[in-house]
């Protein structure tokens, strides 16, 4: 019998309890990796090609607060921008839905148009939108999910603003990082709220990388000490700045996933020692044969390392062909779009399973080592 | 009202806690075992039972946490209200945040005669503004929203659950501010004597105020005419008032929300508050879905000891069952003690979970999307589903071992070493 087989022997000899050792470990590196992965979703947007270049202005005071849409030509004066457009939430509702998971945003379609570079249009033509003015321009994902086809109409409840929409499916276009969103004209919500004095933010696109920067740093000084003072960043800040509201969850989060960890190491480390209880006896014999202590020692890591590995690529794997393979945003109603389960996750997820054997054969090794051969042979068990 | 509550889920947690213990007890004597036989089981294989209990304990706090932490959202927009107020916003907006009143509105309500009046004669109609203000964090984590309420003196009557700790109130005209106190530890500026940029002005705060756990205790305060013209602002966001009594309410009520002129909605402030806990419910869905996956480990962890508890007490089943004890005295036998296991790791991890209780942290509100500031509520009630959850586990891992041990023939049984 080599080596290998007399471990695997061992391992296999109490088929039950290896079978529950593999499943639990697996079950938790699964949720290890699931949990991994929300945080992900939640913390890091994704990164789009464009968005250094994006640049997205708003009210100093809040987001939420509105400014001026006089500032439009201080803005298209200043060196260095390509274009830029309009760019309010709308917010509202679609058709009897309680909560909609996708945003609707009033543009000016022309500048726009070199603004959603990475989204090509595939069906319909975007001048086709750019003529009518009730029409909009929709994400390929929302027509998938809604089942829309171009020439539909689409309603809309509006809950910020005291006005509905309906609007003419006219194009639709796929490749940005959210192909949820929908966007119309401004001058529709404009006639519909019999203000057009007012705009949501402003949505830029600078020349180069370089020149980013001071286009920001310049579209803030132009507005200083006025009344509606502007706070200009890149898409990517932006972004950061939505999610830093979610600080707490993602420490709530990583607090769930170390007693998740913990409870891995428990469950491994009582399976090792039980097995290694077990067999007392046996390893008593090995020792009195002649087997080193490192012998006794490498047999009962291989074991639990081999358990727990296994548990882990099995949950790991699991995980990652079920968020890979399943359809993450039909089955949270559009909350979560991508859930990439990256290399990295996995690589965390299987370092913690690996570490986790070697823990838990530790301790088992540790009083083997220590027990002579005579104490050995007389334990019962 | 919280103190009363609790009294009484104390005094469940601790009837469900006895029944528990008689259930265990009188399930023992029915069996005829004597319970110090499983009591002393578990103590005698303590390296094992104590693991059990950890890993049992881990996955128990960690679902009472979550829940705690979905109650303390519900909590502190749930406690938030007067039953006799009646809250306005426009029709089709789901906030107050993103709802518009117009003055014309505000005129047209305050004639309105079943509105109370005060001891000055005054109707008791507050027309209120909501801006969201962006303003740094503490700890330097960058910037956050918080809600600003620009409010009358009509408004702070009110609302007599919120009361001044600090300081003063603001005066109108004056452009000071009134800042709850659970929010002013979470912000710059925000302390007594500070002051928050707002566009091009400089607002000054005079002092805190506590609102009782309820939704307020998120908001700064203002002056309600001062904030629209900092903001220039036309138009209100919400109207609260309270109508002379429950019939004048429903009258009023129905008058607002059926007024095609007004397209505006009226609703109890307290139902209103209800209504916006939808923060809460992702929480929820998560800490089920978190509590079912953790405990298939668990129940694994737990079945573990159990099979290694029945297989090293062979000889002690076979002997049980040649003194006269039935097979289903055995099964029984390892239930208590699986559940007994699971019932420490149980209390051990509601111990853990209650060190959180009263924890105070914010989170981004999905409706008004600032952020919303809540403190974690480790209720006895849900120490009691904890508890119950832990003996679920317990007894679902020793099942199978249990019918194991109830199954192995008297003779081998005694034979094995």
């Amino acid at each position: 019998m080599t080596v290998f087989g007399f471990i695997l022997k061992n391992a296999l000899r109490n088929t039950r309890r290896a079978l529950l050792t593999i499943s639990s470990v697996a079950v938790s590196s699964a949720l290890l990796v699931s949990l991994m992965t929300l945080e992900r979703e939640l913390t890091v947007p994704p990164e789009a090609e464009g968005a250094s270049l994006r640049i997205i202005a708003r009210n100093k005071v809040s987001l939420m607060q509105p400014l001026p849409a006089k500032q439009l030509s201080a803005i298209q004066r200043i060196p260095g921008i390509v274009t830029v457009t309009p760019f309010t939430y709308f917010g509202g509702l679609y058709e009897n839905e309680e909560f909609t998971s996708f945003a609707q945003f009033a543009v000016d379609p022309v500048p726009f148009q070199s603004i959603i570079v990475d989204g090509p249009v595939i069906d319909g033509s975007y001048e086709a939108w750019v003529k009518n003015r009730t029409g909009c321009l929709v994400g390929a994902d929302t027509m998938k999910r809604y089942n829309l086809k171009v020439g539909d109409q689409m309603r809309f409840r509006g809950t910020f603003y005291p006005c509905d929409l309906d609007l003419k499916i006219e194009a639709v276009y796929q490749g940005t990082v959210d192909d949820r969103n929908i966007f119309f004209h401004h001058k529709l919500l404009d006639e519909l709220t019999g203000d057009p004095g007012t705009v949501g933010t402003w949505y830029l696109r600078a020349e180069s990388v370089e020149v980013a920067d001071r286009v920001i740093q310049q579209v803030n000084d132009t507005f200083a000490n006025t009344s509606a003072e502007v706070r200009a960043e890149s898409e990517r800040a932006f972004q950061m700045g939505f999610v830093s509201m979610w600080g707490n969850v993602s420490n709530l989060i990583r607090g769930v996933n170390l007693v998740v960890v913990f409870t891995l190491v428990l469950v491994a480390v009582s399976t090792m020692s039980m097995a290694v209880r077990e067999r007392f006896r046996e390893l008593a014999v090995l020792k009195a044969l002649g087997f080193q202590r490192r012998d006794l020692f490498g047999f009962i890591l291989a074991e639990g390392f081999g358990l727990s590995v296994i548990g882990g690529a099995v949950g790991i794997g699991g995980a990652w062909a079920f968020w890979t393979f399943s359809d993450i945003q039909q089955m949270t109603n559009g909350f979560l779009i991508v859930f990439e389960v990256t290399p990295r996750i996995v690589g965390m997820a299987a370092a913690v399973a690996s570490v986790l054997g070697v823990v838990s054969s530790i301790g088992p090794a540790i009083s083997v080592g220590r027990m002579s051969v005579v104490e050995g042979l007389k334990t019962l068990d | 009202m919280r103190g009363g509550t609790t009294g009484i889920e104390w005094l469940v947690l601790v009837g469900l806690v006895a029944a528990g213990v008689g259930a265990v007890w009188g399930l023992a004597t029915l069996a005829g075992l004597p319970i110090q036989y499983n009591v002393r089981n578990v103590l005698v294989r303590w390296r094992s039972s104590l693991t059990t209990i950890l890993g049992i304990g881990a996955v128990v706090a960690v679902f009472v946490v979550l829940q705690a932490v979905a109650r303390g959202i519900e909590a502190s927009s749930g406690n938030t209200g007067d039953d006799r107020n009646v809250l306005v916003v426009r029709r089709g907006s789901q906030a107050e945040s993103g709802s518009l009143v117009t003055r014309e509105h505000f005129k047209t309500l305050s004639y309105m005669e079943e509105i109370a009046r005060n001891e000055a004669g005054q109707p008791l109609i507050s027309a209120e503004v909501i801006m969201i203000v962006s303003v740094p964090r503490v700890d330097g984590t960058g910037e956050a929203n918080t809600l600003l309420r620009g409010l009358t003196a009509r408004g702070m009557e009110l609302r007599p659950q919120v009361s001044l700790v600090e300081g003063r109130w603001f005066e109108p005209g004056k452009r000071e501010i009134v800042v709850a106190q659970r929010l002013a530890k979470r912000f710059q500026g925000f302390e007594l004597g500070g002051t928050v940029k707002a566009g091009l002005t400089r607002l000054k705060v005079v002092g805190h105020f506590d609102a009782g756990g309820s939704a307020f205790d998120s908001e700064a305060w203002m002056d309600s005419d001062e904030c629209r013209a900092i903001f220039e602002r036309d138009q209100y966001s919400s109207i609260l008032l309270r109508p002379r009594d429950t019939n004048a309410m429903t009258v009023l009520t129905n008058r607002i929300d059926t007024d095609k002129r007004l397209a505006l909605r009226a609703e109890g402030e307290v139902q209103y508050y209800k209504g916006q806990t939808v923060t809460a419910a992702p929480i929820k869905i998560i800490a089920g879905l978190l509590g079912v996956a953790m405990s298939i480990g668990a129940v694994f962890a737990a079945m573990n000891t159990m099979y290694a508890s029945v297989a090293s007490r062979t000889r002690e089943v076979g002997t049980l069952r040649v003194i006269g004890y039935s097979r289903k005295s055995v099964v029984v036998c390892f239930l208590i003690e699986g559940a007994c296991l699971a019932a420490l790791g149980g209390i051990f991890g509601c111990a853990l979970a209650r060190l959180t209780d009263g924890f105070s942290t914010g989170t981004l509100d999905f409706q008004s999307f600032a952020e919303t500031v809540f403190q974690f509520q480790v209720t006895p009630m849900l120490m009691a589903k904890g508890l119950l959850f832990a003996v679920v586990i317990g007894v679902v891992g020793s099942l199978l071992p249990a019918l194991r041990a109830a199954r192995i023939p008297v003779i081998s049984a005694l034979k094995s070493v």
